[in-house]
């Protein structure tokens, strides 16, 4: 039996190799190995670490439209913001025309997360000449009038055209700090050279007037202008409540303005002790449905039925390393796959072990029955998972989110399920059968 | 092992299948699919507050934002969480509906904000709706193509019918909430109702391929105890599995196992007691139209589609075995 001593040898090899990709218990330094402490290399998804998930829309305005020009640049924009929140593997994908889906694994506050990305950010320095508008008052998206905060004691709009001068554009920096004299968070910028000069033109030419600063058509502020500008520098003060509103602002001062504005039209956000939390309980059960799921088999089918568990045991090692080498992310729905998958393994060695049992009683030896379980269950077996297989990938590529994560795990894993409760389990048979008497085989039929 | 008379006892199976389909239909019509706001859009909160509450106190916080009518579970087992479902709020109204929850409860995390804009919701559902269908069609192409026989195939599509009618059903009548993940039991749903069905109908046409002379319900009758044993293990370790799910695994699974749960139980159900006798039925009333006795002996038309499984057994070509209960239906 030189040739089940081979395929014993490729089971135990596929199980290394499974454990070495899954744990990575041995670590290659060169080529020296070393071991280190194992640990799973799976990637969690936002439903089991906690974090954000949102789908922005670019939206046309009177004056601009949402071109796919306008949203890859939004989206180099909306990259740079998410830099600055620090978070540790941020995604970013553009989806059909106008889309872009944006994923924050682990994000504490996704509140201001979203403040931050659906911003347009629009900047601008504008000449209203002698008039001081308050904090508040909004210019309506033509730029022709202005809508004052009410309980200002004025009449609640305004007819102004919106002189711009600079924008977001022309600044070089921007920092947030307090102010020296009131302790005030601050928001200190610099013009690029060419805005610089026109600041200075523009200042010396105007004092005595008001520049008003506008953050999305929103004044911020209305400062009398003192005296001309030398150096491009200034500052912006009023409207922030605390430090963390000027930094914010500095934020999105230094990453540019959205060429569009965009709109957060999806947003899903799992708080980490959720995640955690879910996590913990999905495991639990896997463990327990896979637990209860083994012992279902060895009950029914005794020594053949730890042999099965082997097969099961050895394809759930197979699909964690498969979801490793792949790169691919462990959802909720995915685990749930992963255990629906289980029980299409144990329908198969069902379906094998309940023909054996029938070719036993018929009177045939173990081995004619072994042979023939295996041949007459095959085309049921292939049956039942290439119907699944179809739903997988129909689920694959229509699905959204954490259902193509099912899909994912599923697909893979109906794939090698079928692998290991036919190929795995039939090596440990037959290795088994050659090794034990054959009373101990009796796949559940009676003697 | 007794030799059950399942066709003859057929009746009972189609009374069974009517008394759980007709109220999941007329619940369907009435009230239809209740979907969740990832099809309709809207907002949904998971929030754990610091204090105990009732559902009142939250709705009376809610109702300061014009959204008393906002439907408010509070968790069973969690008496501290709360889920809130509103029409779609903006970032801002979020989280100031947050803020308020936290000021009248001592405090609130957010374990779960979702919110789907009306027109994602939309898509959504035009998403799931086309990935149902497609998944349907290819999945009944695929079985027509395998049985190479109308007949065998289409009764396997009533009984997908009937399964997807009871799960829908179910869901209906127990305005179960329905959101993408649904999706995916629709399908697996599917897949299971199809294979189920195909392993019992394969043992039908290798008995039918024998020759044996038995008249055709006794010849179904026989493959169905013949396979009763896998359909009934395999859907009772599939059960397990669901149930340890349903108990220990959290808010979010345990919708995903109740639907799979129904779906293993009629799946299982229909191919043993809907598809099988309709199978006998279609027999019975072409060998009627033929001018035969329907319940006299034939080696009937699916003999010669019978290649798939591999040739006749050798071992059922044997008198005897151990297998009592095999003699009576033998003439």
């Amino acid at each position: 039996m030189r040739r089940l001593w081979l395929r014993l040898l490729i089971v135990v090899v596929l199980m290394l190799a499974a454990i070495q990709v899954v744990f990575s218990p041995i670590r290659f330094i060169g080529w020296t190995p070393e071991w280190q402490s194992p640990r799973i290399g799976v990637n969690l998804g936002l439903d089991l670490q906690g974090g954000s998930y949102l789908v922005l829309e670019a939206q046309d305005t009177s004056t601009v439209r949402a071109t796919p020009e306008a949203v890859d640049a939004a989206m180099r924009v909306i990259e740079n913001r998410i830099d600055q929140l620090g978070v540790a593997e941020p995604s970013l994908q553009r989806q059909g025309s106008r889309r872009i889906v944006v994923e924050l694994p682990g994000i504490q506050d996704p509140e201001r997360a979203i403040a931050l990305i659906g911003k347009t950010a629009l900047l601008e320095f504008v000449d209203t000449q002698t008039t001081q508008l308050p904090q508040g008052a909004r210019w309506s998206a033509d730029g022709t009038t202005v809508t004052l905060p009410q309980g200002t004691g004025t009449t609640p709009t305004l007819k102004l055209q919106k002189k711009v001068i600079l924008t977001g554009a022309d600044l070089a920096d921007a920092q947030a700090s307090f102010d020296q004299d009131t302790t005030e968070p601050v928001v200190n910028f610099q013009f690029k050279g060419r805005g610089a000069k026109t600041f200075e033109d523009f200042t010396g030419a105007n004092v005595g007037k008001y520049l008003t600063i506008v953050l999305d058509n929103e004044v911020i502020s209305s400062p009398v202008i003192r005296d001309r500008i030398t150096g491009g520098r200034g500052q912006i003060s009023g409207g922030f409540t605390d430090i963390a509103g000027a930094r914010d602002l500095a934020v999105l001062l230094r990453g540019g303005a959205l060429p569009v504005p965009v709109e957060v039209v999806e947003r899903r956000s799992v708080g980490p002790t959720l995640g955690r939390d879910s996590l913990d309980r999905t495991l639990r059960a896997g463990l327990v449905a896979v637990g209860m799921v083994l012992l279902f088999m060895i009950l029914l089918y005794g020594l053949p039925g730890v042999l099965a568990d082997a097969a099961l045991l050895l394809y759930g090692l197979l699909l964690l390393g498969a979801l490793v080498a792949l790169g691919a992310t462990l959802t909720l729905p995915g685990i749930a796959g992963f255990i629906l998958s289980v029980g299409m393994a144990i329908d198969a060695n069902i379906l094998i072990f309940e023909r054996i049992k029938e070719e036993l009683r018929s009177g045939k030896t173990l081995r004619a029955a072994i042979g023939g379980g295996w041949s007459r269950a095959w085309s049921a077996i292939l049956d039942s998972n290439v119907t699944t297989l179809i739903g997988a990938i129909v689920l694959f590529t229509l699905g959204t989110g954490a259902v193509k994560g099912f899909a994912v795990t599923l697909a893979i894993g109906v794939t090698l399920s079928m692998f290991t409760a036919i190929t795995i389990t039939r090596i440990l048979v037959d290795a088994t059968s050659a090794a034990v008497r054959p009373g101990w085989l009796r796949f559940g039929a009676e003697r | 092992m007794r030799s059950w008379n399942i066709i003859g006892k057929r009746r009972w199976g189609y009374l069974l299948s009517a008394a759980v389909m007709i109220p999941g239909i007329i619940a369907l019509v009435l009230w239809g699919i209740n979907f969740g706001i990832d099809f309709t859009g809207g907002t949904l909160l998971d929030v754990r507050v610091a204090r105990d509450a009732r559902v009142e106190e939250v709705r009376e916080v809610m109702g300061g934002f014009g959204l008393a009518e906002a439907v408010i579970q509070q968790s069973r087992e969690r008496p501290r969480e709360f889920i809130i479902r509103t029409e779609s709020l903006d970032e801002a109204t979020t989280a100031r509906v947050t803020a308020a929850l936290g000021q009248r409860f001592d405090g609130v995390e957010v374990l779960l904000a979702e919110r789907v804009g009306p027109k994602i919701g939309r898509e959504l559902r035009n998403r799931a709706i086309l990935a149902v269908s497609i998944g349907l069609v290819l999945q009944v192409l695929y079985i027509t193509w395998r049985f190479r026989s109308t007949r065998f195939a289409m009764v396997a599509d009533v009984a997908l019918l009937h399964d997807l009618i009871v799960v829908l059903g179910l869901y209906a009548l127990t305005r179960k909430q329905v959101d993408s993940s649904f999706v995916a039991v629709l399908l697996t749903v599917i897949g299971y109702s199809i294979n189920d069905t195909v392993v019992i109908f394969d043992r039908i046409r290798e008995t039918l391929g024998q020759r044996i002379r038995a008249t055709f319900p006794e010849l179904v009758n026989r493959s169905i105890l013949e396979v009763l044993v896998r359909s009934l293990t395999t859907g009772a370790g599939a059960l397990m599995a669901l149930a340890a799910i349903y108990f220990l695994g959290g808010v979010t699974i345990r919708d995903f196992a109740f639907g799979l749960t129904i779906g293993v139980l009629t799946g299982t159900y229909s191919s043993i007691f809907v598809a099988s006798p309709l199978l006998v039925e279609w027999h019975n009333w072409s060998e009627r139209r033929a001018g035969r006795r329907p319940e006299a002996p034939s080696q009937a038309e699916p003999v010669r589609e019978a290649v798939q499984v591999g040739g006749p057994r050798p071992a059922a070509a044997r008198p005897g075995g151990p297998r009592p209960g095999r003699r009576r239906n033998r003439r």
